[in-house]
């Protein structure tokens, strides 16, 4: 049902109307799921996906039907376990065994959790989690050790978040705790994915060389979450900003929210963003090592979504005040461009880069920073597409002493006649110019009133008030 | 001792005295620092070091001092780099002595080495031996690009003994080039001190898009690229006969770089004017003329505006796979870090304007 205030929005936003009709009716899926084959608990499964996710769950079914299972089971896998991590009513000792062991949980048929409290918005899912496990059993050996293996190291480190009870108090310590909890939550997902990627032989497997870049590739998504969802999080109780970055701003964290530290709150949200965008290239990087297109879309249209919510974040107070998101206009276009190819989304980030660099402020302590960032950007995505060809080769100059005095000799030619032609060109308009006043003088012209009047003006647009009333009284006699 | 000797040419100078530095550090080197000039007060000399003076210029000086000392490796980081005004229109005098110090001086480092056996050099180049062509953009612009259409005098001359160094290389005469970007640092004797003398009637201007990016290195990271390259002659040896670009790997917006700059120095420009590129190019001109007329120098003209617009960046993936160069020192700290050592020289005084429309 559209709301009036909606309907408004787009009449006067009609290129963003412009963006999401383009999307419904132009974009085609790479693959499509083929419902009639499926088993009554994977379409249970599918069910689950649409329910929990709503950023993911339409590139998951667009995938290649080969990882299309694979990967919604990895999401349910992983959505079930930070459910249980997430809600604060499971006492530490009943939550930790769970976390640690999840991954023996995938082998027990037919196990189901019904102790998540009553607000906890994905509690079915662990209610008929026996459906997961069953279609979990069915999928190739080689993809479940790697979502078991994934499971298992994520479990743990969320069990270890939970148990240490700093964090729990005063919330994440240094930039280092901040992205290891990314780690654990993100970065493992990005690395799972692309060992199902590479498994299922749609990826290039020098990816997995670089475990740098798939850490970034969750790394990002995760960061962009975590800022964007700073005012949420913390009405909620909790706070991901590592004080290591918020204590250079403000002495309290819930500063930040207030009006009077408008600028601070600025100061450390641009602290935050460009520790997130620092990773832009990497991901760039990652994408360039994707062979198939359902894949690259998969991975493509969150980051760019992500980077235009860093661009959103971005010197907006509002980030502090309410949830912040890109309109769906801006999403819809972003959906058309990611799904294309390498070079539309380093367009995209590009283009989103500039936004930033555009609102940087000097008196942001991190200006520099941010501007490192952006020009990172620029030169990796000048480097894969060089927008110039290297400069012509020309036959090469090579200076020997004569031709070096030959050089010097041409070069103080050359400036001397440039003086010459100057000083010409000078001299004629200058002539040109007192010729011209002779001119108007003899024909009647008065110099002596254009000049008080332009006294006047200057003088009433410097806004000298009481000289530009003498003036006028004078020129009105 | 078996430890190899390097000689540093140009040791006491800006680059070279923390080429001295870096090479100490490693205590793999017995390091020579030559210079015409002798360390200048208050900077830090290194008991183990041996400092001599002798002008690169005076070819027997050279031969001698080579022969006494037996450099395994020379660093020849000795070299004149005209600024301000001067790198644009520089006088006849102020080029030939360009010429004679970069060019000939280079030849007669090389000459000497050769003839006294050295068994390698390391060449200070520059990365205006490609950049210094004014009228076309470098994007990420690497080591096959041609050299040889530098327009101004400095990249000329670092072209030609370039060119001289890397054409000595021979099997028993190894010779690479380093070409380092905008160097910048404690003691900086150009970068720092001509934007410092931009504050603050300069500053609110922004010439052209303001969004050209532009490459600069840290003293040290420079330096340890020249130690790299001096491993590299004596191990593998696989520099050899090469030249590479080396930067900080951080092209930034060079407004920005600048406003950073002026930040540290506790002026933010108030008001920000965007001046068109082709307008200031005009007024350049007309600023070279009145100069011209008058008398005396210009911070502004044509070729400062160009140097201002200009997109201006390498890849260092060159050196990064041969060399194993890494940059240890980013750019913001290096700012930071710079800045610190110019505002005790200049002094705590107030800059005039900051502040005076502040928010």
């Amino acid at each position: 049902m559209i709301k009036a205030t909606e309907l408004l929005y787009y009449l006067v936003h009609p290129q963003e109307l412009r963006q999401i009709i383009q999307w419904k009716t132009w974009h085609n899926p790479v693959h499509e799921r083929d419902e009639s084959k499926e088993s009554a608990t994977l379409k249970r499964c599918f069910f689950f996906l649409d329910m929990t996710s709503r950023s993911f769950s339409a590139v998951i079914k667009e995938l290649h039907p080969e990882l299309l299972v694979p990967v919604c089971l990895f999401y349910l896998v992983l959505r079930g376990l930070d459910t249980v991590e997430d809600d604060m009513t499971i006492p530490l000792e009943k939550k930790e065994p769970i976390l640690r062991n999840f991954q023996d949980i995938l082998e027990q048929d037919g196990w189901t959790f019904t102790e998540n409290g009553p607000n906890e918005k994905d509690r079915q899912l662990l209610i008929e989690f026996n459906v997961v496990i069953e279609e979990f059993k069915k999928i190739k050996p080689a993809y479940q050790d790697i979502i078991k293996d994934i499971t298992k190291r994520m479990g743990n480190g969320m069990a270890d978040y939970c148990k240490n009870a700093e964090h729990n108090i005063n919330g994440v310590n240094t930039i280092k705790d901040y992205e290891l909890y990314c780690h654990y939550v993100a970065g493992l997902v990005g690395e799972g994915c692309t060992r199902l990627f590479v498994e299922g032989n749609l990826a290039n497997p020098a990816l997995l060389k670089r475990p740098e870049l798939m850490e970034s590739m969750g790394q990002l998504l995760q960061q962009v979450n975590i800022i964007r969802d700073v005012k949420e999080d913390w009405d909620d109780g909790r706070a991901f900003w590592p004080r290591e970055i918020w204590s250079k701003h403000v002495d309290n964290f819930e500063d930040l929210f207030k009006p009077e530290y408008k600028q601070q709150a600025l100061n450390c949200s641009s602290e935050m963003i460009v520790t997130a965008l620092e990773r832009a290239d990497d991901c760039l990087y990652y994408l360039a090592g994707l062979k198939e297109q359902s894949v690259f879309n998969f991975c493509a249209i969150p980051q760019s979504m992500a980077i235009a919510t860093l661009n959103t974040c971005f010197q907006n107070h509002n980030l502090f005040k309410k949830v912040v998101k890109i309109t769906k206009g801006e999403a819809c276009e972003l959906m058309t461009e990611s799904t294309q190819n390498l070079r539309m989304v380093c367009d995209i980030f590009r283009r989103y880069s500039r936004k930033i660099h555009h609102k940087n402020n000097p008196h942001d302590p991190s200006f520099l920073r941010i501007s490192v960032a952006c020009g990172k950007i620029e030169q990796f995505i000048e480097s894969i597409f060089p927008s110039q060809p290297q400069p012509r080769t020309t036959e090469e100059k090579k200076l020997t002493a004569a031709e070096e005095a030959r050089i010097k000799e041409s070069a103080e030619e050359a400036k001397r006649e440039m003086m010459f032609l100057m000083l010409a060109v000078g001299l004629t308009l200058f002539l040109i110019t007192i010729v011209m006043f002779i001119v108007a003088w003899a024909a009647g012209a008065r110099f002596d009133i254009a000049w008080v009047q332009l006294k006047s003006q200057l003088g009433s647009f410097f806004g000298s008030s009481s000289s530009t009333a003498d003036v006028t009284k004078h020129v009105e006699l | 001792m078996g430890r190899p000797t390097i000689l540093v040419t140009g040791g006491t100078g800006f680059l070279g005295s923390e080429i001295v530095k870096a090479l100490v550090e490693t205590n793999d080197y017995k390091v020579i620092a030559l210079d015409i000039n002798p360390p200048s007060l208050g900077t830090k000399t290194y008991p183990h070091v041996t400092y001599i003076r002798a002008n690169i210029l005076q070819p027997s000086e050279l031969t001698k001092m080579f022969q006494e000392t037996k450099p395994t490796i020379i660093v020849h980081s000795a070299g004149l780099v005209p600024a301000g005004n001067a790198r644009y229109n520089c006088t006849k005098e102020e080029r030939e002595r360009v010429l004679e110090v970069n060019v000939s001086g280079t030849r007669n480092v090389v000459e000497a080495a050769k003839e006294v056996g050295v068994r390698g050099l390391v060449y200070t180049s520059s990365f205006t031996v490609v950049t210094d062509d004014l009228e076309e953009d470098f994007r990420n612009v690497n080591e096959s690009a041609p050299t040889g259409r530098a327009g101004l005098v400095y990249g000329q001359s670092k072209t030609a003994a370039e060119e001289l160094v890397l054409s000595s290389n021979t099997p028993s005469f190894h010779t690479v080039a380093l070409r380092p970007s905008v160097i910048f640092g404690p003691a900086d004797p150009t970068c720092i001190p001509v934007l410092h003398s931009c504050i603050p009637f300069t500053t609110p201007f922004i010439i052209g898009t303001g969004t050209n990016l532009a490459d600069f290195i840290y003293v040290s990271n420079c330096a340890d690229a020249h130690v790299l390259a001096v491993r590299n002659l004596l191990t593998a040896g696989t520099a050899a006969g090469e030249a590479f670009f080396i930067s900080n790997g951080e092209p930034v917006a060079f407004r920005d770089f600048c406003v950073a700059v002026w930040k540290e120095f506790g002026h933010v420009p108030p008001v920000q004017v965007r001046i068109p590129k082709s307008l200031a190019w005009g007024l350049g001109a007309v600023a070279e003329w009145v100069s011209w007329v008058v008398g005396g120098t210009t911070t502004l003209s044509r070729g400062s505006v160009k140097d201002a617009t200009a997109v201006r960046y390498v890849s260092m993936q060159k050196a990064r796979r041969v060399l194993g160069y890494q940059p240890r020192v980013g750019l913001s700290e290096g700012v930071k870090i710079t800045c610190e050592h110019f505002k005790r020289r200049y002094g705590s005084r107030p800059m005039a304007s900051s502040g005076e429309f502040g928010c």
